[in-house]
This record gives structure tokens, C-alpha cells and sequence, in this order.
């Protein structure tokens, strides 16, 4: 080992961004590349009469005007969950923002000019635009005829449900009517979360091209290998003749997994026969994906004594017109609910809804983010009701490592209670608190991993270099960093001996995908069996070259070497192939160690959502601030410290956004906060007073050296904990975000709440 | 997208009116661009001639005369902030000035952009008429004077002409006695409410208080019935506290993505109560 492995190394990627020479895909030049737009429907639910182009035909620049006609030749419905959606609208629209047309032009005013021209005529269509009218007995439907399963759906049984339901997620164990009967106190309310932006600082990129043999596609996307495969399926190809090629990714967090604008591209570049990019804006991003909104019923109850016993939930969450990620969002909220805790009995219904709206997908801790809050809201308030400090209330019911979390999945593999005690320090827990200041704490867990399925190539070149072939889109998270380190410290090479690739599908292999906080744990381990793969190659080289045994050697400094003689890499490499050139290949692959890696089995391990707040309120504005916030990166072993309290401080400043301010507000399906002048993505003025990050390296996770993932629990933990801390002064929470009006309106000042706390539908 | 343009770059007053005028509604002066570039970016607004005022020289000017405060419309939020005059003769400006938008805009954004534009979530305008503030419109060789409170007329309306630029915004810093502050609460880029404040007092007494709201209706506006409760009171806390409440009660207050038209009524006497305060206590320190 060199030893880099569990040091604050600088990002492999640090110089090249901070002076601007990383490439993007906006930044890529191809020859003839033309520009693409998207003209996109004023209605959230009508019928296309007609729509006319022959006019922006015509105009100088326009190469092509792509419509629902051209095709024809095609099944144009994708998504990886539920096939619900067309490339470009097809007979109808069923959202502000639809795609109902492309253009690809010369330049980019020349295709703003072409959308001009182009004249659509629509019939409007009732619309269901919120979740009651969606639900409502004879809703109008926003999808006709059975569902289609995706080619990643993963959730089993998929069957046709009533009215809107897109998905419905259930599971029970024990007896919930007589658990509730047997707690002396029950808690129950109502609560609402509102539709969210995932804000990645670049927009979804794709530039297509469809060549004679191949469709090469380069896009800002987190999954390659899942939007090669949707891709392939579409455009009735072979999975090998579709190669997407993934540059630096300026951020996702949700937005740019599974497939979002690379059809379209395609289907464009198809039309015109010539490379098209189409490069949405931050508004067309808004519509493109966002955060599911929600309502939810919750009851929980416990002995008089402090003893949980029983929870029961009902989730409604609204994934818009196209299911996108909507049904595993149903499931991971559904997974969520319960929290950490030994119940008696506990039932869950999450349902993901159809509505009018532009569809919801992935963000950063979705389900957990959702639920922990309400569940954990439920046990303070059941800790005060039977009289017992929250955190000690906490401590007698969270799981213990090796307990069942869910039914038939995988037992809780962390210190919960030695996780929430650090953050409840961290925010001076028990200590005499300050007017108006209130603190709280939150526990959750959040299903991580997806399905354990990743692969890795190492190729040791003739110089002793190292090139790392992996899937794993870089993000901004500093997966490259860390693949570096585990390379380095496996091989006993310098980090600046280790570079690794792209992704790009014709040449590194197979990676699920870049989310759920699996790349450390699951591309990360490939990439530690892929060096010890290649390893083993060098000590045998070495082994026949001295003719001595294994136990005799060693490897580090770039060498095998046997007491103080050394034969360096580059030699090992000449001596086995007789000539200098040859490269030496190592692999490593993860799957299913056990059953078959479903969802239903998992997860691959437990995310940890563990958070802790100290606020103070304004009794006059309803104004919060925060003054401490404290998060748990219960890791496992951090690989890279400082980039793992990156991730957490990101994500606790999008928990930050989620709890206090940001909401998507629609009006009859229109975006009224559409630009980020209107809606407000948190920024440094944001940042509580002080911030902690408590890294937490018990080695129980199942990544090398027995890490695990990191990243999005704390998007999940801190609005359990800010609404706790709120709870602490008397405020009853349950509609996010909570802005001072809320505030002041839960202090009574304004009159009762008008319009929150959403009546279960 | 930003549709093509020609930008003009005049170098006198006369002649940039001109320009104006033989361009008409295809016309807009430009000057930061911090707001106009914006709405033609996301194609609210189309216009064919961009008037660029920064070749003309001295617009920028920021000078003292002895009696009067001139702001040339070019003066930026930043160079509002850092100014020496306005820091010896107009301090709440220059911390209102900081208060303003984000540092990119501060930077290249101007007062009169900020008046011109007349987007009703402003610090300055409020301001403004609170402080009884001139603004100097001019075209083709000739200047009128505007008081700030007959400058606004609606939501991004103003009584300047198509022709007409801004030229400088006159203000008479505070004098003996009296004080003035501005209390502003934003969750957004821009403020949410904002209550500005002037208070003439003499031997316990106040002359006179001049309140101006804004953020919260189309424009700033005054608050007179608070205004004449001020008269003549004596300067205790119940006064100021009865006065903010009328600030209050009696605002014009429109709901929107900001808030409820309720919230804002709140927020409004809240801001008040704080602005008079500070207002009286600057007074008082005046008067010392
Ligand atoms: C993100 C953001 C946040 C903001 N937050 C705040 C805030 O918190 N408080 C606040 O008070 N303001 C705020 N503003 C407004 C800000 O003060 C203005 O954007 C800025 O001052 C405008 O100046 P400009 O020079 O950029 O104007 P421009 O964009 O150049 O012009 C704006 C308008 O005024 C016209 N115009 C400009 N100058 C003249 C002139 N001299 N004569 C005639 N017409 C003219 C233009 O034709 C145009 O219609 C915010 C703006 C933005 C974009």
C-alpha cells in the first residue's frame, strides 16, 4: 500500500476544472454539428390537432423539423420503469413543456426563428394537475391502455391499477389494528411536500449523431449503459451500435439518471442525418425532471412506557405525466417510512400518481428525503407525550446492527444510536438554550446501492502507467479521485501513475449506473478486484522471472521486489512479452453474492440518515435561522475524508432548501417559479451558522475496506432534524417548505393555517 | 435565447433621445443590463436598438455641493456603496445600496436601471420616496424634475418618456434632528417588503415622519395614514408602535409567489416599527 487511501488527496480532476480546460459535452465541436430546439406544449393536457412546419422548413439554416410523423417507423415509447413516453408528443400533450416538435438548424437563432414558425393547433383536454383531482372518481386519465413495463423496472409484478395510479408499492408485517390498540398514545397527521428542482449546474446536454453503422451519442448523463440500452431498444438496433460517451457531468444529483433528452437528440440527428446538439436551459431542466411532490397520512404509536409499536403510512406522490423514476421513488419512500425502528406491527401503501404536470424523477435521497421527517416528527411528539428526552426515547427503539429492517432484505448493517448521540453533542444537546433557539435531531434510513452489478478494467501500459476503465460517470462526487486512491494504495503505484477514462460504452464496461450512493461501494470494490487481478499477474511474471515463491514477494513502488532487489513494472512487462509494449489487463467485476440482486432482497447496504439541528425563530418574520446543523457520514472507512464531507455538506444544503424555501409552485399545471430568479437554489448566504460533518468509520460496510456509500443521507436527515428543532419550540410542522409565513402561522399569529397540511386524498 | 441586436452607442444626451425616439418602441436605453438583458433572454421583451448610455460621458458622477446629493443614473449598486461623498452625506444609502441583489448584480447594475425598470420588488425606489428624492429626466436639450412619489405609476411603468433618459437622482442628506432608515425582508433574490422611513424630530417632539412601503403593491408608495399619526406626536415608543401598525393595516398589499397579502400586512408593521425606531434613534444622534 502507498498509503493514500483515507487521506484528503486533491482531486484528480481539480486542476483541469478549476482553470477551465475540463470538456463538458456543451463544450465538444464536431464537424457539422448543427444546433437543436425544442418547441414545447402551453397546455398540460390537449389534443394535437395539427401541427404545421412546412414553413420553418423552408427558412435558411433549417436542416430538419422532427415531429410525432416521422415516427412512424418506430415504437417511440420509452422509460426504464413504465414505457409511457414518446420521444416527441404524439397524439396528445400532457404537460406544460412537452416536447411537440424539434428543430435542428445552422445556428442556434436559426432554430429559435424555426420554433417561431412553426403553428400547432391544439385542442385542450381537462386536466388533472394536482393529486386530488388526479385521484378524484372519474378523473380524466392521463394515460389510456395497459402499462408497459421498462427494460429496468425492477419492482416485480407490474399491474394495471385504477384511474391515475402509475404504481402502487405495499408491504405489512404483524397486526396493525391490534398494535394500535395495544399503544397507550397514537400520533396521526397529515403532511404535504412540495415539488423540488434538482439544480445541477449544467442543463441536460446531448449531442447525437447516427452514422451508418452506429448511433454515437455524448450526454450529460449519469447512467450510460441503461440510456444506451433504451436507446438501442428504440431505434431497433443492436445494443453494440449504440455508444454513448459520458464527459465531465456538471452535477446531476438525480436530474440525469435513466434517460432523459437523448432520444429526442437521436431521433432529431436521425431526421437530419447530420450531429445535432440539444442543450435544454435551466427552464426547459425545470420541466425536464423534478422532485416529487407529495401527501401523506402517518399514525404511529407507543406504550406509555416509551416503547414503539406500531406505524402505519399512506404516500401519494405525484410523478407527473411520464412515471420516469416514479414507482422506485414510491418504493423507496415506502422502504423509508417505517425508520429505524423495532416495531410490532407496521403497514405501508405508497402510490405513485399520474397527474398533468412535468414528470418527477430521481433527487439526492429520494423516498428518505420525502419520509424521515414525518416519522421522526412522529417520534418526538411521542416522546414528549410519554414524557421522555427525544434522544433517550430514540436510543431505547432504533434498530441494532444485524436487526431486520424490511421483510425478507437485508439487516441493518450500522450504529444508529452511536450515530445520532455524535450529532445530538454537535448541537448541544441538553445544554441551556437561548431564547427561541430549539434543536432536534432525526434518524433514517435510505434503500442504497441499486442493483450490486459493476465491472472494471485496469490496463497496466508499458511506461508502468495505469489506466482505469470504469462506467461511472464523474459527477462532480470525485469517483475518479477515489478510484485513484484504491488503485494506487492496491498497486503500490503514486496516484499520479493512475488514470482513469470516461465512460464511454465502446470502451469501459459495464457499470448499473452512477446513483443511489453506489459507486465507492460497487464500481469501487470492481476497481480493488481489477488491481488485485492485475497484481497477481505481476507476482507471477516476477515469480518465474526469479524463480522464487510467492510468499517471497512483494509489491510497491511501482515494483515486485524480493528482499531489496526490485523488478519494476515496466520490466516485469518486457521480460513477459519478450519486447517493450505490451500491456498486462486486469478485471474485476461485483454481482449478486446472494440471490439475485433485486431490489426485493436488497439493499446493498443501509444509508445512513443521521442529522442533528439548532435554530433560532423569529417570533416577529417567522424568519429561521439555522445556527448549527450536524450530519452523520457513517462511511464505513472514507476512503477520501475530505471529499466525503463534501458530499455531506452538499446534501445538507440541499436538505437546507428542501426544508426551508424551495418549492416548485404550479398554477393549472403551469410552472410559476420557473427561472432561478424565482426559485431559489440554496448558496452559500444559506449556510448555517456552523456546520458539521461527523465522519463515522466503523468498517461495516461491503466496499472496500469496508466502506460504504455516502452522499445523499443527509438530504434525508437534515429536514427531520430542522423540523424536530422547530417541534422543540412548540411548532407543529407539516407542510415543507417552511417558509416565515408558515412559521408565523403555526405560531397563530396570522390565524390558523389556511391550505396546508393537504387532506389526505 | 437573445435575439439579434444593434447596440447604439451615443455620446450626449441629445443624441440618445433622439435615437430613442426615431427607434420608438423597438428602442430601450441600455445600461447595466441586468434587468434588460434578462427579459429579452427569456423573450418577454423584443427590441431591435439597444441605446447603450455608458459612452456617454459623466453619467456615472456621483457629487456633493454643499445642499444637494447628485446620483448620476450610471452609478452602479458598488460604486453607490463604496462612494466617500455618499458615505459622509448619505450613509443609509450606501448600506441600503449593499443590501441590494447579489454582488454581479451590485456590480454593473445602476440606480437608474433599478428606477427605470420600476420592477415593484426594489429597495430603492422605496427609498427614494421616502427620502422625497428628485429625479431628473432629460432629452433633447431639456430637464424636468420629477419627485420621486410622481415617478412610479405601476408595475413597471413609470412617467418617463419613450424619449426620455434618467439622467441623476437629487437628494438632500438629513439635517439636524432628523434621521432615516430603511428595514428591508428578503427569502429571494429580491426583497419581499421593504419600509423606509424619515423622522424630523425637535424637543421630544416629531415634525414630521415620512413612510414609504414597498415590494408589496404594484409600486413604493407613501403610507399616509401612518404619516399623520406621526405629526405632531411625541417621541415615545407607543407612537412609533401605533404608527407602524397603521403601516400596516392600511398597505396596499398584493398576494404573490412572495407571500400572502396577510403575511406581508405583518411583515410591513414589523418593518415599520423597526424603521421608525431607527429612524428616531438616528435623530436623536443628529441632533446631539
Ligand atoms: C437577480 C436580481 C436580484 C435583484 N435584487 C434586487 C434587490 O434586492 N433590491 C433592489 O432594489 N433591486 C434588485 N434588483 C434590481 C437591480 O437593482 C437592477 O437590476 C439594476 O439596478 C438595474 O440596473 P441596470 O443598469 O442593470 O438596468 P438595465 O437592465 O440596463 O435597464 C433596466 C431598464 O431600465 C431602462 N433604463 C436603464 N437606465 C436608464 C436610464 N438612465 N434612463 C432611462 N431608462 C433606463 C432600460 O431600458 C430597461 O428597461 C435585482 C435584480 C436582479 C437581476
Amino acid at each position: 500500500m502507498s498509503g493514500v487511501v483515507g487521506t484528503a488527496m486533491r482531486r484528480v480532476d481539480a486542476a483541469e476544472k478549476a482553470t477551465g480546460a475540463a470538456r463538458f459535452t456543451g463544450d465538444l465541436a464536431l464537424p457539422g454539428l448543427l444546433c437543436g430546439k425544442v418547441l414545447r406544449s402551453p397546455f398540460p393536457h390537449a389534443r394535437l390537432v395539427r401541427v404545421d412546419t412546412s414553413a420553418a422548413e423552408r427558412m435558411p439554416g433549417v436542416r430538419a423539423v422532427l415531429t410525432g410523423g416521422d415516427l412512424a417507423d418506430l415504437d417511440p415509447y420509452y422509460g426504464h420503469a413504465i414505457k409511457d413516453r414518446p420521444i416527441v408528443a404524439l397524439e396528445r400533450v400532457r404537460f406544460i413543456g412537452e416536447p411537440v416538435a424539434a428543430v435542428a438548424a445552422d445556428d442556434e437563432a436559426a432554430a429559435e426563428e424555426a420554433l417561431r414558425a412553426i403553428t400547432v393547433e391544439y385542442e385542450e383536454l381537462p386536466a388533472v394537475t394536482v393529486l386530488g383531482e388526479a385521484l378524484a372518481a372519474g378523473a380524466p386519465r392521463v394515460h389510456e391502455g395497459p402499462l408497459r413495463p421498462g427494460l429496468f423496472h425492477g419492482l416485480g409484478d407490474l399491474r394495471r391499477e385504477e384511474g391515475n395510479i402509475c404504481y402502487h408499492y405495499h408491504f405489512a408485517r404483524g397486526d396493525l389494528e391490534s398494535a394500535f390498540a395495544a399503544s397507550d398514545v397514537v400520533v396521526e397527521g397529515e403532511y404535504t411536500f412540495p415539488a423540488v428542482y434538482q439544480y445541477a449546474m449544467e442543463p441536460h446536454t446531448v449531442i447525437a449523431q447516427w452514422g451508418e453503422s452506429e448511433i454515437t451519442v455524448w450526454a450529460s448523463c449519469q447512467h450510460p449503459y441503461l440510456v444506451r440500452a433504451e436507446l438501442a431498444d428504440l431505434f431497433r438496433v443492436p445494443l453494440s451500435a449504440v455508444r454513448v460517451i459520458v464527459p465531465y457531468v456538471g452535477g446531476g444529483f438525480g436530474s440525469k439518471s435513466y434517460t432523459k433528452m437523448e432520444p429526442l437528440t437521436v431521433a432529431l440527428a436521425r431526421k437530419a442525418r447530420r450531429p445535432v446538439r440539444i442543450a435544454n436551459s435551466i427552464e426547459e431542466a425545470m420541466v425536464t425532471t423534478r422532485r416529487h411532490n407529495m401527501r401523506c397520512w402517518m399514525r404511529t404509536g407507543a406504550t406509555r412506557d416509551g416503547a414503539v409499536v406500531a406505524r402505519q403510512c399512506r404516500i401519494w406522490l405525484d410523478t407527473g405525466a411520464y412515471a420516469d423514476n416514479g414507482p422506485r421513488v414510491a418504493a423507496t419512500a415506502g422502504d423509508a417510512a417505517p425508520g429505524a425502528y423495532r416495531w410490532r406491527a407496521v403497514g405501508v401503501d405508497a402510490w405513485a400518481v399520474y397527474t398533468h404536470t412535468p414528470p418527477a424523477g430521481s433527487y439526492r435521497a429520494f423516498g428518505a428525503a420525502h419520509m424521515a421527517w414525518i416519522g421522526e416528527s412522529q417520534i418526538d411528539a411521542l416522546a414528549r407525550r410519554v414524557g421522555l428526552d427525544p434522544l433517550e426515547f430514540r436510543r431505547r427503539n432504533l434498530l441494532r446492527p444485524g436487526e431486520e429492517v424490511r421483510p425478507g432484505g437485508k439487516p441493518l448493517d450500522a450504529d444508529l444510536v452511536g450515530d445520532v448521540t455524535k450529532v445530538a453533542a454537535a448541537v448541544g444537546w441538553g445544554t441551556p438554550k437561548p431564547p427561541f433557539v430549539g434543536r432536534g435531531v432525526g434518524v433514517g434510513l435510505l434503500a442504497a446501492g441499486a442493483q450490486p452489478v459493476s465491472t472494471a478494467v485496469l490496463r497496466l501500459q508499458a511506461d508502468g502507467t495505469v489506466v482505469l476503465l470504469v462506467s461511472t460517470t464523474e459527477l462532480g462526487q470525485g469517483a475518479r479521485t477515489a478510484f485513484t486512491q484504491i488503485v494506487a494504495d492496491e498497486l503500490g503505484v503514486p496516484p499520479s501513475r493512475v488514470r482513469v477514462a470516461g465512460a464511454d460504452t465502446q470502451v469501459t464496461p459495464f457499470d448499473r449506473s452512477t446513483g443511489a450512493s453506489r459507486s465507492t461501494t460497487l464500481a469501487g470494490t470492481a476497481v480493488q478486484r481489477a488491481s488485485a487481478d492485475l497484481r497477481g499477474q505481476l507476482l507471477e511474471i516476477a515469480k518465474r522471472v526469479w524463480g522464487l515463491p510467492l510468499s517471497a514477494l512483494t509489491v510497491r513502488d511501482g515494483a515486485v521486489w524480493h528482499e531489496t532487489d526490485a523488478l519494476p513494472f515496466p520490466e516485469l512487462l518486457a521480460r513477459h512479452f519478450g519486447m517493450v509494449g505490451g500491456e498486462l489487463i486486469g478485471r474485476g467485476e461485483v454481482r449478486p453474492e446472494r440471490g439475485s440482486g433485486s431490489y426485493a432482497e436488497g439493499p446493498v447496504f443501509w444509508e445512513v440518515c443521521v442529522g442533528g439541528a439548532e435554530v433560532h425563530v423569529s417570533p416577529e418574520t417567522g424568519q429561521i435561522r439555522v445556527r448549527r446543523l450536524a450530519s452523520v457520514a457513517d462511511v464505513g472507512k472514507a476512503i477520501n475524508p475530505q471529499l466525503v464531507e463534501a458530499q455531506d455538506e452538499g446534501a445538507s444544503l440541499q436538505g437546507l432548501g428542501n426544508t426551508l424555501f424551495e418549492e416548485m409552485i404550479f398554477e393549472n399545471g403551469q410552472l410559476m417559479n420557473g427561472s432561478l430568479l424565482d426559485y431559489h437554489v440554496p448558496t452559500t448566504a444559506d449556510l448555517p451558522d456552523a456546520f458539521h460533518t461527523i465522519i463515522v468509520e466503523n468498517g461495516d460496510g461491503p466496499g472496500p475496506y469496508g466502506a460504504k456509500g455516502v452522499g445523499e443521507g443527509a438530504l434525508a436527515a437534515v429536514p427531520a432534524a430542522i423540523v424536530n428543532a422547530l417541534a422543540d419550540l412548540g411548532l407543529e410542522i407539516r407542510d415543507l417548505p417552511v417558509t416565515p409565513e408558515r412559521v408565523l402561522r403555526c405560531l397563530g399569529v396570522l390565524g390558523a393555517p389556511a391550505g396546508t397540511g393537504g387532506a389526505a386524498p | 435565447m437573445l435575439r439579434p441586436f444593434e447596440i447604439h452607442e451615443p455620446t450626449s444626451i441629445a443624441e440618445a433621445s433622439r435615437l430613442l425616439a426615431d427607434h420608438g418602441e423597438d428602442a430601450a436605453v441600455y445600461a447595466g443590463g441586468t434587468e434588460l438583458i434578462l427579459v429579452m433572454k427569456e423573450g418577454l421583451a423584443h427590441f431591435r436598438h439597444l441605446v447603450d448610455i455608458k459612452t456617454i460621458p459623466g453619467l456615472e458622477t456621483i457629487a456633493y455641493d454643499g445642499a444637494v446629493l447628485r446620483l448620476g443614473a450610471l452609478a452602479t449598486h458598488r460604486a453607490i456603496e463604496r462612494s466617500a461623498v455618499v458615505g459622509r452625506h448619505a450613509p443609509l444609502l450606501a448600506s441600503v445600496a449593499s443590501q441590494v441583489a447579489n454582488p454581479r448584480v451590485r456590480n454593473v447594475g445602476t440606480l437608474g436601471g433599478n428606477l427605470c425598470f420600476a420592477e415593484p420588488h426594489s429597495d430603492l425606489g422605496t427609498l427614494c420616496v421616502a427620502w422625497d428624492a428628485v429625479i431628473v429626466l432629460a432629452r433633447d436639450g431639456e430637464e424636468r424634475s420629477v419627485p420621486a412619489d410622481r415617478f412610479f405609476t405601476g408595475v413597471l411603468e413609470t412617467v418617463r418618456e419613450p424619449d426620455e433618459v434618467l439622467v441623476r437622482v437629487e437628494l438632500r442628506p438629513f439635517g439636524p434632528g432628523t434621521g432615516g432608515a430603511y428595514q428591508r425582508f428578503a427569502m429571494h433574490e429580491r426583497p419581499t417588503a421593504g419600509v423606509a422611513a424619515v423622522v424630523a424630530t425637535r424637543g421630544g417632539v416629531i415634525q414630521h415622519g415620512r413612510i414609504a412601503i414597498g415590494s408589496v403593491g404594484p409600486m413604493p408608495v407613501r403610507a399616509s395614514e401612518a404619516e399623520a399619526m406621526l405629526a405632531g406626536a411625541p417621541l415615545r415608543d407607543e407612537a412609533l408602535r401605533e404608527a407602524a401598525k397603521a403601516v400596516g393595516r392600511h398597505a396596499e398589499v398584493m398576494d404573490d409567489l412572495y407571500g400572502s397579502a396577510a403575511y406581508k400586512r405583518h411583515v410591513l408593521t414589523v418593518l415599520a416599527a423597526r424603521a421608525l425606531r431607527e429612524a428616531v434613534a438616528c435623530a436623536r444622534e443628529e441632533d446631539a
